[in-house]
């Protein structure tokens, strides 16, 4: 049981590291980002190549990746930077989507839907694989950590302030003479890289990635880890991940408690009990179960519909 | 003629497409949220249809009405009890929260039904060739359909004192509230009309193919991508954003293999909003 | 103490502690085995998971009812892989670290297959598939891993074979993107080309779309005279529909777990209507297959659900002969019972039988010979093909 906690643990790290790139993409800058399992895509992609074909050191390559992930998020918030709202939406999730069918036909770049297998992790065949969990949820524990402060410090920075501003109204962060758009770019980046290092970590942990792991199912577990959490909130985020990832794999035990059901009927049963757990803790925790502390002002006026439509 | 064979083609699958899209656009000018639910919506539509015309017999017409009426009663309940309260929080915790519930719905289809493909009791006809052009009579029976739904939804907004009422809050909440429409009721039947659109446009599409509990998610990525085209918001640019992505994806097949037709799709739409960020109609044209 | 009490005593101590040292410590002899089952309960492949897994339990039911394996009764431990890799390696993980099975059986989309294949290996837990992708078996998995699907190689071979002896030239290859949708397309030009024919279109199409008209048009451009569809079952209905609304009535042939009957009976006859399909098999007369037909209340079972049938039977049958429930064992002890000079026996109450009477065996399986190569590929096998006559599948002939 325990080498399967310590499993789950590395998962739970990795959406956490997701969720903290998003907490500044999303809870900080208000940028809805329905794309980001792409990002992660990009990050893992990037580290694997490097590790697999060309022998470059893990640590190199997990760097790469962040990297390459924070170039494309620049890309991507350039040419969106004038959207709003769910526009932004649509097309980032375009770009999840179309990176992932691009990635499944062009199998000159990683295989296709075969997949890159053999990615080496550090120290992978000297630890074996208990000691190895073990070693590699230390490594993504500290890198949730450093993240953690790093993006703690982000939000209390005049940066911070800033891109708070401009999620609450940006009209009038533009009128007090911030380059809205330079910010909003610069918080994709710093998010990308975030996401780009949560892929790489998890290529490096699992030697396997494919296109058909880039799903929006993964974006809507992220998703959901920072609103249960609170939305702008770093212990949101890392809380949210760990209670998503807790729903995951918790439900699996439930089924078996209740008789006469057929595999079917219990993986619906699983999938049901996930989402209504969720419903729930959004439902009664509405600004998440760690809210922001500082009072973003007019988001929760009920009924009334902001004028300018933005998030 | 092979370019006009896909222009027919794309016409004919956006046209089916608009019917959610539709319910989505409509969804967001008055609750101001994209509701995702609409893909289990779509799929509890297509299943009641199935239970209407395969286990009761009933002709393809009286199970689409069925499609549409279940649909869109789950719709209001779903909205009522699950949604309602996360509007307090802002409209991405609505929209997030629909996903989830869009999970669960879908698993409740599938905890009923399991997961077998399953098919409506319809016969199947040869395309008609005309002028060179092939159609199914299945396809034009679809078309008809949708556009009368479509019709009838138009002639409801504009001719009938409810629709009116409905399009003024949509316009401004606030003043049609002091004006005294009320806005529950409202809320209540947009989410009836949108989300029985849903199932309409899910039976709709599973006349000609099968169904199964994935059969609203499968489409719920171009549903949503036609709404944004068009103008989120905007009922005729819902149906324009179909027809748009409808024929896009057909045409791109002119220059690339058919596995990139999503991807065209989307690249379709990222130009679309570069030209026109709000979509091509607009935030909010009627 | 008198000779026979002492005896008495001495027998009953050297069988307290045979019993002590056994791999199975008698206060543990009723506990059940456990065996792994992830496959898709949900996702794209929902519709092929349950059937594998009733496959599966049927066999497993059968052994219980005989009396179990080695005094114990046998038991599934299920988990959903959502056709997903990220959720299935959790799920993966759950089963051999919480449940502890030595076997896991049942993956279907070759992606989770190969994120599943190395948590397997690692944990030394055997791992039974029916994946395609010809990279599967060629990753490092020590031999923690059989594969009962044909290689694209093996099977393009056999169906190109097929398509020429009905005479057709040019062959339009249509199908979803996977590992093997390249391989395959490549393996039937380069039979064909030695029988006089080809393959002149290969057409790939995004799966989970309403419709394909353009892309079986675009098929249709180079004039082909038999269509190979190499999707599942949810595109290949879409297809055939719309071959029959496009009036366009040549042969084809669909892989047959794209045709199940339970799929065939959602369209009408006339869609299905000449349409071959074809799976692995072991021999002439399928004696594995028949029983496996009876016992599942089919009549033409699929290429999954023979091949589930064959995974159970060999792990029930490798578990006896190794007398020890671990991945390890049945690693070691797998192509002992599967293949060799042994008696042959074609379902495991059947062999079970036979090894309690100190024999050797060779299984023969519902989807083949069930013979592996070092690498956990089959050696080879027998197809069989079906016609469909009025929308239900007819048996052809095995070739």
């Amino acid at each position: 049981m325990e080498h399967y906690l310590v499993a789950i643990g590395v998962t739970a790290g990795v959406y956490a590291l997701m969720a903290l790139g998003m907490n500044v993409i999303w809870g900080m800058a208000g940028l809805i980002n329905l794309g980001l399992v792409g990002f992660f895509a990009v990050g893992a992609y990037v580290s694997g190549l490097l590790t697999l074909k060309l022998g470059v050191p893990i640590a190199v390559g997990v760097a790469a990746g962040m990297v390459t992930a924070a170039l494309v998020g620049v890309l991507v918030a350039f040419i969106t930077v004038n959207l709003r709202g769910d526009y932004l939406a649509i097309v980032t999730l375009g770009f999840a989507e179309s990176l992932r069918i691009v990635m499944s036909n062009e199998l000159w770049i990683a295989n296709g839907t075969d997949g890159l297998s053999g990615i080496p992790g550090p120290y992978r065949a000297q630890l074996g694989p208990h000691l190895f969990n073990l070693f590699y949820l230390a490594i993504v524990v500290g890198a949730v950590i450093v993240l953690f402060f790093l993006v703690d410090r982000l939000v209390n920075s005049p940066f911070g302030r800033v891109l708070r501003a401009i999620r609450d109204d940006d009209v009038i962060a533009e009128v007090a003479g911030k380059h809205v758009a330079v910010f909003k770019i610069k918080a994709f980046a710093f998010g990308s890289a975030a996401l780009g290092l949560a892929g790489a970590l998890y290529g490096h942990f699992t030697s396997y990635i494919a296109p058909d792991l880039f799903a929006p199912l993964l974006t809507l577990y992220v998703k959901l880890s920072l609103l249960t959490g609170g939305l702008g909130n770093s212990k949101g985020a890392v809380l949210g991940a760990v209670l998503v990832v807790f729903f995951l794999e918790s439900t699996r035990f439930l089924a078996p408690l209740i008789p006469g059901l057929s595999a079917v009927q219990a993986a619906a049963v699983r999938e049901l009990a996930i989402s209504v757990a969720l419903l729930v803790i959004l439902r009664f925790y509405a600004r998440g179960l760690l809210p922001e502390r500082i009072e973003p002002p007019a988001l929760a006026a009920k009924g009334a519909a902001p004028a300018l439509n933005r998030i | 003629m092979e370019v006009w064979q896909l222009i027919l083609n794309g016409l004919m699958s956006g046209t089916i497409l608009a019917v959610p899209a539709i319910g989505l656009s409509a969804i967001f000018a008055v609750l101001r949220f994209t509701n995702f639910a609409l893909a289990s919506h779509m799929t509890i539509g297509a299943f009641a249809g199935f239970v209407a015309n395969v286990w009761l017999a009933w002709p393809v017409v009286p199970s689409l009405l069925a499609a549409f009426l279940i649909a869109g009663v789950v719709g209001v309940l779903s909205d009522e009890f699950i949604l309602k309260p996360f509007r307090a929080a802002g409209f991405i915790t609505t929209a997030i929260g629909s996903i989830a519930l869009t999970i669960a719905l879908e698993n409740a289809v599938r905890f009923v039904f399991g997961n077998e493909l399953r098919g409506y009791d319809l016969p199947i006809r040869r395309d008609w060739v005309l002028g060179g052009l092939r159609v199914s009579p299945q396809q034009l029976e679809n078309l008809l359909i949708a556009l009368a739904a479509m019709g009838l939804l138009f002639a409801f907004l504009f001719f009938t004192r409810t629709g009116r009422a409905m399009r003024a809050f949509a316009d401004n909440p606030m003043l049609a509230s002091i004006k005294g429409i009320n806005a529950d009721m409202v809320a209540r039947l947009v989410s009836f009309v949108a989300m029985g659109l849903a199932g309409l446009g899910g039976m709709l599409i599973g006349l000609d193919t099968t169904i199964d509990p994935l059969v609203g998610f499968k489409s719920i990525l171009t549903i949503f991508a036609a709404a944004v085209v068009g103008g989120l918001g905007s009922l005729p640019g819902a149906v324009v954003g179909a027809l748009l992505v409808g024929v896009g994806e057909e045409l791109s097949l002119l220059i690339l293999q058919p596995a990139y037709r999503s991807a065209i799709g989307f690249l379709a739409i990222l130009m679309v909003l570069t030209l026109r960020p709000r979509g091509i109609l607009g935030a909010r044209a009627y | 103490m008198p000779g026979p009490t002492r005896r008495a005593l001495i027998t009953a101590a050297a069988a307290a502690s045979a019993i002590a040292a056994s791999p199975f410590p008698s206060r543990a002899q009723s506990d059940p085995i456990k065996l792994g089952v992830l496959t898709p309960l949900t996702g794209a492949g929902g519709q092929d998971g349950p059937r594998m897994l009733k496959a599966m339990e049927a066999v497993i039911a059968e052994v219980n009812k005989a009396g179990g394996v080695l005094g114990r009764k046998l038991e599934t431990v299920i988990e959903d892989d959502q056709t997903n890799p990220e959720a299935a390696v959790r799920a993966a993980r759950k089963l051999i670290e919480v449940n502890k099975v030595p076997v896991i059986m049942g993956t279907w989309a070759s992606a989770v297959t190969s994120a599943v294949a190395p948590v397997c290996w690692e944990s030394k837990t055997f791992l039974c598939t029916v994946s395609g992708a010809d990279s599967i078996t060629q990753l490092p998995h020590q031999g923690y891993l059989i594969r009962t699907q044909p290689t694209s190689k093996l099977q393009a071979t056999a169906h190109a074979d097929f398509i020429a002896g009905m005479g057709k030239k040019k062959v339009a290859v249509v199908g979803i993107q996977a590992p093997f949708a390249l391989s395959t397309k490549e393996h039937l030009d380069a039979v064909l080309k030695t029988k006089g024919a080809k393959v002149v279109a290969h057409v790939i199409y995004e799966k989970d779309k309403a419709t394909y008209r353009s892309e079986i048009d675009q098929a249709m451009r180079s004039d082909p005279d038999f269509l190979y569809l190499n999707g599942y079952a949810p595109d290949t209905v879409v297809v055939l529909r719309d071959l029959y609304k496009a009036n366009i009535n040549l042969p084809k042939f669909c892989q047959s777990y794209a045709v199940p009957q339970k799929t065939l009976d959602t369209i009408p006859a006339e869609v299905s209507a000449g349409t071959y399909t074809g799976q692995p098999s072991a021999d002439i007369e399928g004696k594995a297959f028949k029983l496996a037909a009876a016992r599942l209340g089919i009549a033409e079972p699929d290429s999954y659900e023979a091949q589930a049938t064959d995974w159970a039977s060999l792990v029930i049958l490798t578990l006896a002969k190794a007398k020890e429930a671990t991945g390890t064992a049945l690693k070691e002890n797998v192509r002992k019972i599967s293949q060799g000079a042994g008696e042959k026996v074609w379902s495991a109450v059947e062999g079970l039988q036979a090894l309690a009477a100190g024999k050797e065996i060779n299984y023969e399986g519902a989807s083949g010979p069930c013979d592996f190569t070092e690498i956990g590929d089959i050696e080879g096998c027998r197809f069989r093909y079906m016609e469909v006559v009025d929308g239900k599948l007819r048996f052809l002939k095995v070739v």
